[in-house]
């Protein structure tokens, strides 16, 4: 039990009858009203009310309380409220304890008053000894710095450094590679608008170079981080050669994806120079790329081209193989569908004599003005056929150069289909890119198919299990421009909120340690394995706690074997004291 | 209430919810205005989510209520925009509220209204296939937790202002107006479905044991009408059931209203998840899924959909000509396979989910001169470099307003929206401006 | 220890049957809690439910303390795989594993203590849990199993 006095005031909810119609509120308040420390116990008609909350006031006032318990509907309902009247009052919100005895007491015990009234008395007694062993809580406080870093010079990281230093942050752009851009460098079009990449980038980098604020660090990579949410102090590798310290309030990731590059003799590739893979034949369509928009076989056009689908994508065990030391891309690469037909429609308006066939499995114009992609490339003449996952086409070079696509045709009854072909297209699909030093830098989990992990797909899709880091564009997920323009967006808006202020306020809910029961033993440690928020200085007994990190699961409170770590607001003797008053002989004094 | 904003979010489901959440976290105070009576759009009604099959309402409802609770977040329900109006650099909207009958700030949501009502009516929320009284609160989770009075059924026999412990029934409520000023506008206004099942191809509405696919979330969700699923028309567990998809998608035959040429980019991942919890619930059952493509393009759904087949879910290449009733109210499928020998066959079945095309839910240019695209959605000012702005300086579209979209694609697109809608407020100082102006005016 | 029996007196605040104490997760089983009510379905009043953010907060003394004090049955309803906190919820099903082991040693039915998943709208399941651990505390009672 508390030693020190406290001066508890608790009410009863009739809730209009909701309570009152099932539980005896007379009986729960004569019940309560002798318990320690209890100085006043009321009924009312509506405790959510002006004149319910007026009561609580007044009563703190007048009989200078200093905790105070509710027993009404859910807390999803009105915790929030009663801790505002508490704070209205002059007293911490966090010495109010909500007592739920209408969704779990009178409407799920309707047959049974006696027993409701009975366990509503206790539950209403279990509110008081946890008030009384409440503690005044404050929310966490952690200084920020109004400054974010971008990984990732492409579509994505771009788009968040515009977002963010139109906010007024101070943005760092962190380019490993000579230029910006990434994959919007190369010469190409892309869907929806039809306009070249190239032209896209012209325009975002123009934006970027006249935001004030926005640096961008070109040939840079990021070599080293400390610190947490807030403050991240960077260490950058810059072409001079010289590191550079950089401090940050929030990181955003943005590193993209690379194309699948098929293995040597995977469907003819690198066995002819007329196998080529999806990006390489946009860039040999555009004017600008190296064959200046010709494609040519022997110096004459060509004439039959296929295109064949899920390169590199939807891989099956048992069908493809993996490369030595490489995985399965079991994933489905989503953009390349209808990046293919709208390279196909490209390909039959300027070479309108060109034969052009397209093998897939499934074809995936999921997006607004895909299917119209679609239609249309059907209306160009483009011949589909259709093949199983489990028994992809194959592709023949014979000594002469010539080239043989063959494969079954499940559009036609399974007809054995055998074409030559003057160019092969593979539709190779996005892979995840290589980024193990950033992975290992920030202990950051990939997904199965080897992209970054969002912490929830809906609930939190551009956070990472790092507080403070955010994920934009392709690191997560294979996406079109406009996807990863989106979720860059996204990215900025969540640092936004992050950073907006001086400080970063958090729940008050953080692990604690009692230091004079700490024996060091260090199994609280050993917990602590994902957010990393215990740590202990060498040479020291009892560690410390981050409380800027710490989620306050409680998962180090649970090993300690002298119940020397307590979660605020969730301690272990609360929860021992209302158990106490649950099982009290007596019914309550 | 204070009728100066930063933003109004027009829709209050998940995609407006996250605007309104990744404004009001930077600072800014939004006002989200919807149409329905409880905030949760079309996610509050799923049962479980694709790929991860994740319980929607354990996803939907902390979402709603960080928005309910939030100090700088207003939820106006039972409330549409009638006029957007640019003064200068800002918005005048306006706002009308239909009346519930039920004052919002007295009522307790204690339900003794509904218990107290003899009116049976179906239940929309249940995809009528559950009921509900003339008075109730619009489902279980519903935010907030308000009644309304359906008057076009209502008997006004005083029933239920009888039992309200609280007096908040008032039968004479009118409807209201608000001007409301604002910086920004978003529109997430969501989608709503063809009439597909109404086709004649497809029974013209009449076979009781065709579905669509939102009816089958409700019986499929642990808290839906029947709590388990079982066949309309005669209350047994279906045996066999079939999926059609694209039924009223890919299809330039249907008549508007009943059918969209565009893909509606999610009906193959709910099928395939609805397929995989029926199958769960009923290990018996038999489900075929008719195809043209199967479009599992997100993260993780190629991975769904092959665990899907390797759980024996039949998936055949076909469209479905027509639906007929048979023996025992049976749907029979005509169907004309697209693949093996392109025989053409009747196949009965207990059960049908057809997966109806997915429209816009509101027509925002009657009120805001935003452009709209052929399709019904809103036109983004880029649709490459940004897909959240509209053509109007100062209105932003997310989440299935700008065309059919999965729900993470919906919640990413929304932290975008209300990014370009922030950095449009600090742009014109509108926030900060406003604030100098209520200091001023003595507040 | 462990004794189911001992708790119930005469008393009239007491109850004849023995008690129920339900460890819910702030997000997901408290609401599905709440949800049983607002349906208003019934299970037995003998039923203690405390919210918890996430309950592998308690070590595997708390779940015998609550035992010793009286308590004849715990149900820890959890998140599932759907817990908040990363690695918590594998964590949580071992050390009710464990504690369960511990029971045995000591001579009292692991079945008094119970792990399960609960959604927010998950009622069926919720009174499946509380009806079956209630059928079996009461059996336990009259004498039929040892505790």
């Amino acid at each position: 039990m508390t030693e020190t006095k406290r001066r508890v005031g608790v009410y009863v909810c009739h809730c209009g009858g909701n309570i009152s119609d099932v539980i005896d509120v007379q009986k729960v308040v004569d019940g309560v009203a002798n318990i320690e420390d209890v100085v006043v116990a009321r009924r009312e008609m509506f405790m959510c009310s002006d004149p319910g909350q007026n009561l609580i006031a007044e009563d703190i006032a007048a009989h200078n309380l200093d905790r105070v318990v509710v027993a009404a509907c859910s807390p999803s309902l009105h915790e929030a409220t009663f801790r505002g009247t508490l704070k209205r009052s002059g007293l911490n919100p966090y010495l109010y304890e909500h007592v739920n005895i209408r969704e779990q007491a009178s409407w799920c015990h309707k047959d049974d008053p006696e027993g409701g009234t009975r366990k509503a008395t206790r539950l209403v007694a279990a509110g008081i000894a946890k008030a009384r062993n409440l503690v005044p809580l404050d929310p966490v406080r952690v200084p920020v710095t109004r400054a974010v870093a971008v990984v990732g010079g492409g579509i994505a990281g771009l788009r968040s450094a515009i977002d963010l230093a139109k906010s007024s942050f101070e943005v760092h752009v962190i380019e490993r590679a000579a230029d910006l851009g990434g994959h919007l460098a190369r010469p190409g079009r892309v869907y929806p608008t039809d306009e070249p990449a190239q032209d896209l980038l012209t325009g975002l980098l123009a934006q970027a170079r006249s935001l004030p604020g926005l640096t961008l660090h070109t040939e840079t990579e990021l070599v080293a981080s400390t610190g947490y949410l807030g403050n991240f102090r960077l260490t950058l590798q810059g072409p001079s050669g010289e590191p550079r310290e950089l401090t940050v309030g929030s990181i955003v990731l943005a590193t993209g994806f690379e194309h699948y590059q098929p293995s040597l003799g995977e469907l003819g590739f690198g066995m002819s120079d007329r196998v080529v893979t999806l990006p390489d034949f946009i860039e040999r369509l555009d004017p600008r790329g190296p064959t200046g928009g010709q494609i040519v076989k022997d110096g004459k056009p060509v004439q039959r081209v296929v295109f064949i689908h899920c390169v590199g994508s939807r891989q099956l065990e048992g069908v493809h193989v993996p490369p030595e030391g490489g995985r399965l891309y079991e994933h489905c690469s989503r953009v390349c569908c209808t990046t293919a037909l709208f390279a196909s429609i490209e390909l039959a308006r300027k070479f309108p004599q060109v034969d052009i066939f397209d093998v897939y499995q499934d074809i995936r114009t999921y997006g607004r003005g895909q299917e119209d992609i679609y239609e249309a490339a059907a209306r160009a003449g483009v011949t589909f056929f259709r093949v199983a996952g489990d028994a992809p086409p194959t592709v023949e070079i014979d000594a002469s150069g010539a080239i043989t696509v063959r494969l079954v045709d499940l559009l036609t009854f399974n007809e054995p289909i055998e074409m030559p072909v003057d160019l092969v297209v593979l539709v190779t699909g996005m892979i995840p890119r290589d980024i193990t030093p950033l992975i290992e830098m920030f202990k950051l989990p990939r997904s199965p198919d080897g992209f970054l992990q969002e912490v929830h797909p809906k609930l939190r899709p551009v956070e990472v299990c790092v507080d403070g880091l955010f994920i934009a564009g392709a690191c997560q997920a294979p996406m079109d421009v406009a996807e990863a323009a989106a979720s860059a967006s996204a990215a900025s808006a969540k640092a936004a909120c992050l950073l907006g202020g001086d400080v970063i306020s958090l729940d008050p809910f953080v692990a604690s340690i009692q230091a004079e029961l700490c024996d060091g033993c260090g199994l609280c440690l050993a917990e602590c394995v994902y957010v990393k928020a215990l740590t202990r200085a060498e040479g020291e007994t009892v560690p410390v706690v981050n409380t800027a990190l710490c989620k306050g699961c409680g998962m180090c409170a649970a090993v300690c074997p002298h119940e020397a770590i307590t979660v605020r607001g969730w301690e272990i003797k609360q929860y021992d004291a209302m158990v106490d008053a649950i099982v009290a002989t007596g019914g309550h004094p | 209430m204070n009728t100066i904003t930063d933003a109004v979010v027009i829709g209050g489901g998940i995609a407006g919810l996250q605007v309104a959440l990744d404004l009001a976290d930077q600072g800014f105070d939004v006002v989200i205005v919807e149409k329905e009576p409880s905030i949760g759009g079309k996610m509050i009604s799923l049962s479980k989510v694709f790929p991860t099959l994740d319980c929607s309402s354990c996803i939907c409802t902390p979402r709603m209520a960080a928005a309910a609770h939030h100090e700088r977040i207003t939820i106006m329900t039972c409330s549409e925009v009638q006029a957007v109006q640019r003064v200068g650099e800002h918005f005048s909207v306006t706002i009308r509220t239909r009346p519930r009958y039920v004052i919002e700030s007295a009522c307790i949501g204690c339900r003794k209204c509904e218990y107290a009502c003899p009116v049976l009516v179906p239940h929309e929320f249940e995809g009528n296939l559950g009921a509900r009284r003339a008075i109730y609160v619009p489902f279980t989770n519903a935010m907030p937790q308000v009644a309304l009075l359906d008057v076009e059924n209502c008997t006004f026999c005083g029933a239920c202002a009888r039992a309200c412990p609280t007096d908040a029934i008032d039968y004479l409520q009118e409807p209201a107006i608000t001007e409301m000023e604002a910086g920004a506008v978003v529109v997430a206004s969501g989608y709503a479905l063809t009439e597909t099942q109404t086709a004649d191809r497809y029974g013209g509405g009449k076979l009781a044991n065709v579905l669509t696919g939102l009816q089958m979330e409700r019986l499929l969700a642990p808290h839906g009408p029947y709590g388990r699923v079982l066949r309309p028309s005669d209350g047994r567990i279906p045996d066999t059931v079939a999926f059609v998809q694209c039924a009223g998608s890919r299809d330039h035959s249907l008549p508007e209203g009943q059918g969209v040429p565009w893909c509606s980019r999610v009906c193959c991942m709910y099928a395939i998840k609805q397929a995989m919890l029926l199958s769960g619930s009923l290990p018996l059952v038999d489900i075929t899924i008719y195809y043209m493509d199967i479009r599992a393009f997100g993260k993780g759904f190629e991975q769904f959909y092959q665990n899907a087949r390797a759980m024996g879910i039949n998936f055949v290449k076909a469209r479905v000509a027509r639906i007929t009733e048979g023996e025992n109210a049976n749907p029979v499928l005509r169907i004309e396979r697209i693949e093996e020998d392109g025989r053409v066959e009747d196949q009965p079945h207990d059960m049908v989910v057809l997966t109806p095309g997915i429209v816009a839910g509101w027509d925002p240019s009657s009120v805001i001169p935003v452009q709209i695209g052929s399709d019904g959605f809103v036109l983004s000012e880029h649709a490459s470099l940004a897909p959240c702005r509209t053509r109007v300086p100062g209105v932003f579209v997310a989440g299935t307003a700008s065309g059919p979209k999965d729900i993470p694609d919906s919640i990413v697109e929304a932290g975008a929206a209300a990014m370009e809608a922030a950095n449009h407020l600090r742009r014109t100082a509108y926030a900060s401006r406003r604030r100098t102006e209520a200091e001023a005016g003595g507040r | 220890m462990g004794r189911v029996d001992r708790i119930t007196d005469e008393h009239p605040m007491n109850e004849q049957k023995p008690k129920i104490l339900v460890l819910a997760t702030e997000s997901c089983a408290y609401p599905g809690a709440d949800y049983v009510g607002q349906i208003h379905a019934s299970y037995p009043s003998n039923t203690y439910i405390l919210r918890v953010p996430a309950p592998v907060i308690f070590p595997e003394a708390f779940y015998l303390r609550c035992f010793e004090k009286g308590i004849a049955g715990i149900i820890v309803m959890a998140c599932g795989h759907e817990c908040p906190y990363e690695g918590a919820y594998d964590r949580l099903a071992r050390r009710v594993a464990v504690v369960r082991t511990r029971m045995r040693e000591l001579g009292m039915d692991p079945q008094r203590l119970r792990l399960c998943s609960i959604c927010t709208v998950c009622a069926r399941p919720f009174l499946k849990e509380i009806h079956e651990m209630d059928a079996f505390l009461s059996q336990a009672t009259t004498g039929s199993v040892t505790t």
